[in-house]
């Protein structure tokens, strides 16, 4: 099959192929995978306080569109609010690339991993200002 | 027609390959173009399309993986089709020990070490063996939810393996 310019081009020059620091608190990891064709795809964004995607990593093994559709959106979400990347759609990914239907899912895996990101970023966030909660109180003795 | 009634089966994890093989070639012969020359357009054409059918059938029954993942289908849970379903069984933890996996193959890949990548393969394919074994108990007692996840397995691993393959032939050439 033929694959379009655009994911030739990701593919051979693909775009912020890497990981960053899982346990770092301002990173959200997301990991995918489509047991139809075995393929899996991290994609980790660092996202700052205010809510904006400062850097993205991703690391996809798959198949040509699959890693075109990773590394696009790593290009595509950085700089973007959370708000923003979370509506990046499996159409926008597949338009770019110009995917055939038998490919779409490569992008649907892309739009997936940007999701769990983003969701794996905001419980690591919610429990850290639980623990905020708590914290104080746990360290402090009673006061007199 | 599914691809076990092209044989007269009722759909089975286990079948005698051997004797699939022989049925194929004794219904390929029915349905041979040189004994129908006397035969219609239409007949001809039909018994194109039948060997085709039988042809396919064959090719998925006698690979006992494909087998597992077409009764799975008939089961109603098409592990080749993108359904956000399938997608969902996967365990995390799971995708996690495959990408670890793989982090570790392209490590072995990039200093050449062969050895070590089919050492991996090895293992890998064991727990596919496993895997497989699980998702046919799951099959045979209906249990469509986890021979789903066992099967997703089966499909990573195999990935995996190809993957090794790719690697050996690469450096062998």
């Amino acid at each position: 099959m033929a694959y379009s310019e655009k994911v030739i081009e990701h593919y051979e020059n693909s775009r912020n192929v890497g990981t960053l620091d899982k346990e770092d608190p301002n990173v959200g990891t997301g990991l995918v995978g489509a047991p139809a064709c075995g393929d899996l795809m991290r994609l980790q964004l660092k996202i700052s306080d205010d809510g904006i995607v400062q850097d993205a990593k991703f690391k996809t093994y798959g198949c040509g569109s699959a890693i075109a559709s990773s590394s696009l959106v790593s290009e595509w979400v950085k700089g973007k609010s959370v708000d923003e990347a979370q509506t990046i759609t499996n159409k926008e990914i597949a338009r770019e690339l110009s995917l055939p239907p038998v490919k779409i899912h490569c992008s649907v895996l892309a739009e997936d991993a940007i999701k769990a990101a983003i969701k794996d970023f905001q419980e690591k966030r919610a429990k850290r200002q639980a623990q905020a909660v708590v914290a104080p109180k746990a360290e402090t003795p009673a006061q007199p | 027609m599914n691809h076990f009634e092209v044989f007269g089966l009722a759909p089975v994890l286990e079948l005698d390959v051997k004797a699939l093989e022989q049925r194929h070639r004794a219904l390929s012969l029915e349905l041979h173009p040189d004994r129908l020359v006397a035969a219609d357009a239409k007949a001809r054409l039909s018994a194109l399309e039948k060997t085709a059918a039988l042809n396919d059938a064959f090719k998925v029954l006698k690979d006992p993986v494909r087998r597992a993942f077409y009764v799975l289908r008939l089961k109603g849970v098409d592990l080749e089709s993108e359904g956000g379903a399938a997608r969902a069984a996967m365990p995390m933890a799971f995708l996690e020990e495959v990408m670890e996996r793989r982090e570790r193959l392209e490590a072995l890949k990039a200093r050449g070490e062969l050895a070590q990548a089919r050492a991996l393969a090895d293992d890998v394919a064991r727990e596919q063996q496993a895997a497989l074994e699980r998702a046919k108990a799951a099959l045979t007692s209906d249990d469509v939810a986890e021979a789903t996840h066992q099967l997703g397995r089966v499909r990573y691993y195999a990935r995996f393996i190809e993957e090794v393959e790719a690697f050996e032939e690469e450096a062998s050439s």
